[in-house]
């Protein structure tokens, strides 16, 4: 990879000079080079091996206030001209948008190596230390005989290097990698089965979780559901397992975006400055955590990462933009574009003082979540509807696995109500938060 | 699509003769492989995005690249490249065929010969490759403003056109070397609606296999833009969903999804192999009402789930699933065949070049019964109605949910107030004893539904007539 980086640079480069000679005003583009590796691993043989390269150049014109993409994973410098001219010949044919346009040169740069994106760990890891931990992963969970099937284990890693050249003068590039450990199973009979996983994923390979605790986790969280109940139609406080607060953090980071905000696609639109939730509640958006998986140097208009407050003690603060819809919404880009839209950095909640423990302890009845099933997320309105697996809390104590019901709220509702918030924040993933506890859903069951 | 003069995509347009395959596919099995397969794409898409009443922006992409794939027993090897000098396809063969760790075998792989047949299931007389760009933007354009035009409660419209154009080859080592070229087009239409501070969403669209006539004869770009404003304005006066087990009625059409989550992909044959599905030890037994058969059918015309050839391929097969509800059939694609001893019915599908190949399904929908769907309705003296539908899902143990984006309460055999969205909750084999009543008005879905399995999306059909179910719980709040 290293050897043909320059290459990319230069690509990128020349692509937009040809823009800019081709009759577009602005132009920009970005190419990235991926390195691919993954293991299956089931019943103890490898079942599938995936070792791969690729590349893929994007950009974009601007003619006239006119904005047209393009793409291609043929990086043959003739096709990559014909898909510029084609690009500035459909940017005629739109329609002028005022507000097109890329934003300007920023002064900052955020130095990328501090941030820590590169694992050489990663990258120097052999085909079988990486085969053998996903081998060794399934094994130590299939010596639980509660374990009835496996979905089979799977190690993962990338690297990947990307450029962004724009015909504003910006050039960025810089190197990532990640890594990723896991373990699917099932416990119980044919006609009785629950089934659950649990993953690592990391940037640096001394950061993933051992196999031996992948597979303590998976096991535990599968069994955990044999013989679940079904419970009778009614409202309860929920508690969100940090997995769980996971997808909550997702639909919000939907509805704080500047694009949803002009599409008027989210409830949260007009409520910028007001309370949104209670006061236990803070949102953060931050692109600069060094080595984790939302972290980047720049977004996709070139603009240097940086910490959004999104909500402040219950307060909407900031919506998420793009340069785009910053400019439409008269705000701030706050260095979340991506691609043509916008996506979160590391966008998670705050973690609070209690323990995951006491929240439970703390809850006379109850439902703790610890899976769904579907979507039913409604950035509209707010409201959501999934179907849901949990368990049930009596007198503050786990009393019994629940299934086959859904529960159903609404996101402001939810964040008005949340009652506790757990001090259990991890960065699994992007987009995350620790144990929250939601005053009341409505819990369909019989 | 496939012009009979043009030459064969694998010369034309990733410049390799059947010898360099058959070489490659050679250099693949020279680790003692037991099959070995290539899979050429290269695919051209088109995209007009139209929102704040203007043609924001277009975009276009190219995607060409090859996969490689050997499996010798259980174990399978794959490798991927969108650099296709005969060096690069080499290495990426070498790479495939390091799974396999042996002595080659001692019999080269046959000559390949060009099996690829005339008929076409894709039925295009504008092709949209072809159409001027002004053209499309007429179409959403179009779309746009009639959902704007519907009704003033309406705040914001959004429509989006893509077609894409993807030629494929497949060269293996069974001697087979076959190719296809596949349209798809799309047309989508999202309009909100405002009244009092209060706003809801509405969603409509179509395409498939087709050309631009299909907007013209078939499914019109005002129909489009109509029905989505419709649903979200009549959503603006629609209560909260029940919460709780009631009798359900579906909705012809859309309803498939049901049997797309509760059926189809529990019996697609890699669940079966590897007994994680709650099928796996039902073959031939009665997991369902005698009122219940379904199929799966990749050979519809023009339909978004059809192909002339599945993408390792096979020519597809109509497939029996379930019949009066009694299991007799499975999804296949190669891998699990060949393990399982099967029959191939054409159902091994891949996103693209980088992904392998998986059993899927098509175009899944549920046979029509005799019962009136009046009588369906009128059956009911309190219940719920799934008017229209915006996706589920299902895990191996049958548990499954569907998404209902409007439906409407049935009081003594009437539909009366407009209700919200809610997810639906149940387990297959619970829910398909309870399919107690069967319409005979079979309708099909929106053209334009994905079905995402493994991190793998394609395009399916679903369809059913009017159903009937005793009870399933119902997650409303009220």
């Amino acid at each position: 990879m290293k050897k043909e980086a320059p290459t990319l640079r230069d690509l990128a480069e020349t692509l937009v000079a040809f823009a800019r000679t081709s009759g577009a005003d602005e132009a920009d583009v970005s190419v990235s080079d991926g390195y691919e590796f993954n293991v299956d691993v089931r019943k103890g043989r490898i079942e599938q091996l995936i070792e791969a390269g690729s590349r893929v150049c994007g950009l974009r014109v601007i003619k006239d206030k006119k904005t047209a993409f393009a793409s291609s994973s043929d990086l043959e410098m003739g096709t990559l001209k014909r898909l510029v001219r084609n690009a500035v010949r459909r940017a005629e044919l739109g329609n002028p948008d005022e507000f097109a346009g890329l934003a300007p040169l920023s002064k900052e740069r955020v130095d990328a190596v501090a941030l820590k994106l590169y694992d050489p760990a990663v990258a120097g890891l052999d085909s079988k230390t990486k085969i053998g931990l996903a081998l060794a992963t399934e094994r130590a969970a299939l010596r639980d005989k509660r374990i009835t099937n496996s979905y089979g284990a799977t190690f993962a890693s990338n690297e990947i290097r990307s450029v962004l050249a724009m015909s504003n003068g910006f050039v960025g590039e810089y190197e990532q990698t990640y890594c990723g450990l896991g373990v699917g199973l099932q416990a119980g009979d044919t006609d009785n089965r629950v089934e659950d996983s649990w993953s690592s994923s990391k940037r640096h390979f001394k950061d993933l979780e051992s196999p031996e605790a992948i597979a303590r986790k998976a096991v535990e969280r599968t069994v955990r559901q044999l013989k679940p109940r079904k419970v009778k139609t009614q409202n309860v406080p929920v508690i969100f397992e940090p997995t769980q607060t996971a997808w909550l953090m997702g639909f919000l980071f939907g509805c704080v975006t500047g694009t949803a905000v002009y599409q008027k696609a989210t409830f949260l639109e007009g409520k910028l400055g007001r309370r949104v939730g209670n006061e236990r509640l803070t949102v953060v958006d931050d692109g600069l955590l060094p080595g984790e998986l939302g972290t980047h140097p720049f977004d996709s208009d070139g603009m240097p990462s940086r910490r959004t407050v999104v909500i402040e003690r219950g307060v909407l603060k900031n919506y998420l933009c793009n340069y785009y819809a910053a400019r439409k919404l008269r705000l701030k880009s706050t260095g979340n574009a991506d691609g043509n839209g916008v996506g979160p950095n590391n966008f998670y909640l705050e973690a609070g003082t209690v323990s995951h423990k006491d929240i439970i302890a703390g809850t006379k009845r109850g439902l703790i979540l610890i899976r769904t099933l579907g979507h039913g997320l409604n950035s509209v309105t707010g409201d959501i509807s999934r179907g849901a697996f949990g368990l049930w809390v009596e007198d503050g104590e786990v009393a019994y696995p629940v299934s086959e019901v859904t529960i159903s709220g609404n996101l402001g509702r939810i964040l008005e109500g949340i009652e506790a918030i757990g001090s259990d924040l991890e960065f699994h993933s992007p987009v995350t938060g620790p144990t929250v506890k939601v005053a009341e859903m409505t819990v369909a069951g019989e | 699509m496939n012009k009979p003069n043009a030459p064969p995509p694998y010369v034309d347009h990733f410049g390799l003769s059947p010898a360099d395959l058959r070489s490659v596919l050679g250099l693949a099995l020279s680790s003692g492989g037991d099959f070995a397969e290539i899979f050429m794409e290269y695919r051209t898409y088109d995209f007009i995005n139209m929102e704040e009443d203007i043609i924001k922006e277009t975009a276009e992409a190219v995607s060409i690249g090859l996969g490689i794939r050997v499996i010798r027993g259980d174990r399978t090897g794959f490798g991927y490249t969108n650099d296709l000098s005969l060096d690069k396809v080499r290495k990426t063969a070498q790479t495939a065929a390091a799974i396999a760790r042996g002595k080659a075998g001692a019999v080269p792989p046959p000559a390949l010969r060009d099996r690829t047949r005339a008929a076409s299931r894709y039925v295009v007389r504008r092709p949209a490759h072809k159409a001027s760009l002004s053209a499309k933007m007429g179409l959403v354009r179009e779309a746009y403003a009639a959902a704007q035009a519907f009704d003033k409660r309406i705040a914001k419209v959004k429509a989006h056109y893509s077609d894409s154009l993807k030629h494929m080859c497949i060269a293996n080592s069974e001697g087979l070397l076959v190719h296809d070229t596949r349209p798809m087009v799309k047309l989508v239409c999202v309009a909100i609606s405002e009244k009092d501070g209060k706003r809801e969403s509405g969603y409509w669209g179509g395409g498939g296999r087709v050309g631009l006539e299909y907007f013209r004869d078939t499914l019109t770009p005002r129909r489009i833009g109509e029905e989505a404003a419709r649903e979200a304005v009549l959503l603006l006066e629609a209560a909260d969903a029940p919460a709780g087990e009631m009798p359900i009625v579906l909705a012809p059409g859309h309803s498939g999804v049901l049997i797309h989550e509760a059926v189809g992909h529990l019996l697609e044959a890699d669940f079966t192999r590897k007994k994680t599905s709650v099928f796996w030890n039902k073959m031939g037994k009665k997991v369902g009402s005698p009122l219940v058969t379904i199929y799966d059918d990749p050979t519809i015309p023009s339909f978004r789930g059809s192909y002339n050839i599945d993408d390792e391929g096979t020519p597809p097969r109509k497939t029996l699933l379930i019949e009066k509800g009694v299991i007799r059939g499975l999804l296949q694609d190669k891998l699990s065949c060949r393990l399982m001893r099967g029959r191939l019915t054409g159902h091994g599908r891949r996103q693209d070049y980088s992904c392998a190949p998986i059993p899927r399904m098509a175009n899944t929908y549920i046979a029509a019964g005799d019962d009136a769907p009046e009588d369906i309705l009128r059956s009911v003296k309190k219940g719920f109605y799934v008017a229209s539908l915006s996706g589920g899902q299902v895990e191996d143990s049958g548990k499954f949910t569907f998404s209902v984006s409007l439906g409407y309460l049935i009081e003594d055999g009437k539909l009366t107030a407009p209700v919200k969205q809610a997810t639906l909750i149940g387990t297959n084999i619970d829910i398909l004893k309870k399919i107690d009543r069967v319409g005979s008005d079979l309708e099909f879905g929106l053209q334009t539904g994905t079905c995402s399995k493994d991190g793998q999306d394609v395009p399916v059909t679903d369809g059913c007539p009017t159903l009937r179910i005793e009870k399933m719980t119902v997650g409303g709040t009220s």
